[in-house]
């Protein structure tokens, strides 16, 4: 009984949802829009510190390493941007796996600066054309747009159900890998890396399991970002966007998934909000973050203690 | 499951929040970084816009319309920028002014492309803005290969053999940077004994001008911008270090000065639009007076007075194409806009809707801090 | 061989400042287990409290050059450690008994406020000190010449820090802040009021702060809203390599990140300057997990 009126609900809510772009200007459906970037960056990160409890600040860079390969290869080579999303992923992963390998075993905040330093060293290279193919501050123009069966999206109303569809798809793996084998050992690999390690669970391997998959996913959306866009440059890229992710992913509730978009609508959609207030918008928004974390210290909708019924 | 109703129910009054009533108005748009770093240049962008548009309402508005500046916040930063754009966009605005820095203008070029929306760019110098085609897109601002031009000819002509050229890896910075070197490297007896990029935001540059001095050069041009160049300027001093700076159009600002130090700032040259102050035309004049009155200082930026021409041509085009109209507006600016007096010089815009003819002038700090106008 | 000197003393100058804004970091992370990402913003403040201060009040004028600064020293530190100890009772008690990170992310707003604050109330424009309240005069030093109020930050800085050391592992005081840091639980049932020792460290971590803004508005003479973040990166940096939570830990860092930076622009590159101090931070904490001075302790569980 009660489950179907939840079911319901959800059914309303996500329907009413579908249907908003018919309702909003451009403007709004942009705001929703990026709001789906970084909920779908939330959950990402939500992998490495929500669930395996690794302190990452620079989610930012292989976010960056998605968004620049799609567009290398789709202004160079012409490779169709849709094709480019889990390419680019790969690439993403990859630049974790070497990056993440060394610094893996490295505690809490010294893992945070390091992380920082991970996506300065990656911003400071973007600049200084790397390879001569990052073009530098100039950054990269011309990324072309998504084409699906001969459609064109282009505009925000269409990249709506784009990016939205992503995030379900998203939302949906990630609630399956919560119950999985890995999900499980990343939950007991935080709530004591002693004995997880005494339970016979490799937390080096998963650590970095948990760094290559984060970034696997935030490198596909970069392309989305990169393709939305059509332009991106280093400054899109920068410490504070890492920032952003981080306080998402806290602020909405950390190892909890529909914490993690609530997370997304408040710290992307308030400063929009706030718009009013001109010049003292951010002032607003960063009063509102202390109340919210003060009011709410586990975060907005913290995770559920986990229940396992016994088969009687 | 309640939460979850509320969160739908806000959704759909902030959506309902944002519809207007169009009244017999004319609304221009304003992005301009009003927060960020460059927080400085964008208020003063809307108070520069605020006064002339005060002004024309004032003397009856354009054509009987009344003009109503809408300010959007950029931030200095392209994603925020994007969302500026289309936050306009729905707003029924007829043309943008703005917007500093040239990759922050890129974000949102596509955007008031395809909403059909004149953009008149005051701060945004990389020469690609306006190799796309793009049939709405002006900027006042002169582009990166001509302040080049500009700078290469100043060098040769005070005859500097070894010039150093240091950029802050900006993108109007590197750019001029590079416009600059293709054009000297070409000269048979100039050497460029160093380029390089500072790191924008400290404050503390020995390092940098250690090793400059190092690279012993006559002249040392830098394309940065003016808080780096103050910088520059005062520690250069302190270190002995006497080779004279050029700077580009973004070290004009009377801070620079404040920054430096009078006696650092002292021969330090720099190119830029001709100030308003050195403008014969009326309206000029007129200006400046008019918002020393209302907030108590003359205008800093040259930006922010860039961005009032970028105003006035709007406000020209559609007082005498008389229509509203995008394409109206941009055939007008693009083909019947000939020397309009603009608080900046005369105004014309080429097919890409580049400023044309010649904007840049020399200027030297003198003992007292004034800057002058070379001949 | 000069040239390589003067990098030196280039690196000498900055890194003084960045030891000086990392104590305040490590302070209150040994203490509250907290980067306390506001402390940058604080820096800040520092700075346009100084200079509100100098030009009310005309201190040099009235009591001397030197006697002015160091009495205008003294009026900031006093008043960023009272923002310091308001900040902690508004935005981090609370959340003293949450997750740690609920309180990284509490800071990070105190952050945006701070500074957004200062725009608003001082606007966003640049301000400027008024030149030459110190002398400006370079003195010899193995035949180089070294501004004199270089001299005088780097000399402050370690008097500041010495005295620090001095009050931390001399006094009561100094006592129940090393106890608080080794464990609070334990430290209350010894009968030390940690909410003293807490409110003790969100004084002095940010009095330091401010005393390194006032100093660097004296010296390079120009600031503004935004300055706090990149002095405050770069001091948490440092606090981090010489090993968070560990003073003198903090005043190598600091300067040892000076020096790396200038010497890494002088004779790497310049564009990659910000890129080779922290791929040196990575190496480093790749051989020593903990900082060169930070203890090898299993995180508590």
């Amino acid at each position: 009984m009660k489950t179907k009126q939840i079911i319901t609900a959800y059914a309303v809510t996500i329907i009413l949802f579908l249907c908003c772009p018919a309702f909003l200007n451009r403007y709004w459906v942009d705001v929703l829009n990026n709001v789906g970037l970084y909920a779908i960056l939330g959950l990402s990160l939500n992998v490495i510190l929500g669930y395996a409890g690794l302190f990452n600040m620079g989610h930012a860079a292989f976010y960056a390493i998605g968004a620049y390969t799609a567009a290398i290869l789709n202004t160079k080579f012409g490779v169709p941007v849709l094709l480019l999303i889990p390419v680019a992923g790969v690439f993403a992963a990859v630049f974790a796996a070497v990056v993440a390998r060394p610094i893996i075993h490295l505690r809490g905040d010294y893992l945070l600066i390091v992380t920082i330093g991970m996506v300065e060293i990656l911003r400071i290279a973007l600049i200084n054309d790397l390879f001569g193919i990052t073009g530098g501050s100039n950054g990269i123009y011309g990324i072309g747009r998504p084409e699906i069966f001969g459609f064109k999206i282009k505009k925000p109303h269409e990249f709506f159900y784009l990016i939205w569809l992503f995030v379900a798809i998203t939302v949906f793996f990630f609630n399956r890998l919560e119950n999985s084998r890995f999900g499980r050992a990343l939950n007991f690999l935080r709530e004591d890396e002693v004995a997880a390690e005494g339970s016979g669970i490799n937390t080096a391997w998963y650590k970095l399991l948990a760094f290559i998959l984060g970034a696997f996913w935030a490198g596909m959306t970069g392309v989305l970002y990169a393709t939305k866009m059509n332009f991106i440059s280093p400054e899109s890229f920068n410490f504070w966007e890492s920032v952003v992710i981080f306080m998402i992913v806290i602020l909405g509730g950390s190892g909890s998934i529909m914490g993690v978009i609530l997370g997304a609508f408040l710290v992307v959609g308030l400063p929009e909000v706030f718009r009013d207030f001109a010049n003292a918008r951010m002032l607003f928004f960063g009063a509102a973050m202390i109340v919210m974390m003060i009011f709410r210290n586990e975060g907005l909708i913290p995770p559920k203690p986990k229940k396992f019924v016994l088969d009687a | 499951m309640k939460r979850i109703f509320i969160l739908a129910l806000a959704l759909c009054l902030i959506s309902t929040g944002s519809v207007f009533a169009a009244g017999k108005t004319v609304r221009i748009g304003l992005m301009g970084p009003m927060t960020g770093p460059w927080a400085s240049e964008g208020q003063e962008m809307k108070q520069v816009l605020d006064l002339l548009a005060e002004d024309i309402n004032k003397a009856g508005g354009i054509n009987g319309m009344q003009v109503e500046v809408i300010a959007e916040d950029d931030a200095g930063d392209p994603r925020t920028a994007a969302l500026a754009s289309q936050r306009l966009s729905t707003r029924d605005v007829v043309a943008v002014v703005g917007t500093y820095g040239s990759s922050v203008t890129e974000a949102t070029q596509t955007i008031y492309d395809e909403s059909e929306i004149i953009q008149v760019a005051n701060g945004s110098t990389a020469v690609r803005l306006s190799e796309k085609g793009l049939n709405f897109f002006f900027r006042t601002c002169p582009r990166d290969d001509e302040q080049g031009r500009v700078a290469a000819q100043t060098i040769k002509k005070l005859a500097y053999k070894n010039v150093a050229i240091l950029h802050d890896n900006t993108t109007y910075a590197k750019g001029l940077a590079n416009e600059a070197k293709a054009l000297l490297v070409k000269e048979k007896d100039i050497k460029i004994v160093f380029f390089d990029a500072l790191t924008p935001g400290e404050r503390d540059y020995n390092t940098l001008l250690t090793k400059l001095k190092g690279s012993k050069p006559d002249v040392v041009f830098f394309t940065g911008y003016y808080p780096e160049a103050g910088l520059l300027l005062r520690q250069k001093r302190e270190l002995g270090f006497t080779a004279p700076f050029i700077g580009g159009d973004a070290t004009n600002h009377p801070d620079l000065v404040k920054i430096a130090g009078v006696e650092a700032a002292k021969d330090f040259y720099f190119l830029s639009a001709p100030l308003p102050k050195d403008l014969p035309s009326a309206e000029a004049t007129s200006f400046v007076k008019g918002f020393e009155a209302k907030y108590g200082n003359s205008p800093n930026s040259i930006y922010a007075v860039l961005a009032g021409d970028g105003f006035r041509v709007v406000v020209e085009a559609i007082k005498n194409a008389k229509s509203v109209k995008s394409n109206d507006i941009a055939k007008y600016l693009h083909t019947k806009l000939t020397d309009f007096p603009g608080l900046t010089g005369t105004i014309s815009f080429n097919e890409k809707g580049d400023r044309v003819g010649d904007v840049y002038r020399v200027y030297r700090v003198d003992a007292a801090g004034n800057f002058i106008l070379q001949p | 061989m000069e040239q390589f000197f003067q990098q030196l003393t280039n690196g000498l100058a900055v890194g003084g400042i960045y030891a000086l804004i990392a104590l305040g970091y490590t302070m209150v992370y040994g203490v509250m287990k907290l980067i306390n990402f506001a402390h940058g913003d604080l820096f800040t403040l520092g700075s346009y409290l100084g200079l509100s201060l100098l030009t009310s009040l005309a201190l040099t004028e009235n009591i001397g050059a030197f006697m002015g600064v160091i009495a205008l020293a003294i009026l900031v530190m006093a008043l960023v450690g009272i923002v310091g100890v308001v900040l902690e009772r508004a935005a981090y008690r609370p959340l003293r008994e949450s997750p740690r990170l609920s309180a990284v992310v509490s800071a990070l707003g105190a952050s945006i406020v701070l500074s957004n604050g200062i725009m608003l109330i001082y606007g966003a424009k640049y301000l400027f000190y008024p030149q030459n309240i110190l002398p400006s005069m370079t003195i010899p030093i193995f035949g180089l010449p070294v501004p004199l109020m270089r001299i005088i930050i780097l000399v402050t800085s370690l008097v500041m820090m010495a005295a620090l050391y001095l009050f931390i592992q001399k006094t009561t005081i100094g006592t129940a802040i090393r106890a608080a840091a080794i464990d609070q639980g334990a430290a209350r049932l010894m009968g030390i009021n940690v909410d003293m020792v807490i409110m003790m460290v969100f004084m002095i971590g940010p009095a330091l702060g401010g005393a390194a803004g006032l100093m660097v508005g004296l010296y390079y003479g120009n600031i503004n809203f935004t300055m706090g973040w990149v002095y405050g990166l770069k001091a948490f940096t440092a606090a981090i390599l010489g090993g968070i939570g560990n003073i003198p830990g903090a005043m190598v860092g600091g300067i040892l990140l000076g020096v790396i930076e200038s010497l890494g622009a002088a004779y790497i590159s310049l564009a990659w300057k910000d890129a080779i101090a922290f791929f040196v931070l990575i190496l480093i904490l790749i051989v020593r997990p903990t900082g060169l001075l930070g203890e090898r302790v299993a995180e508590k569980v």
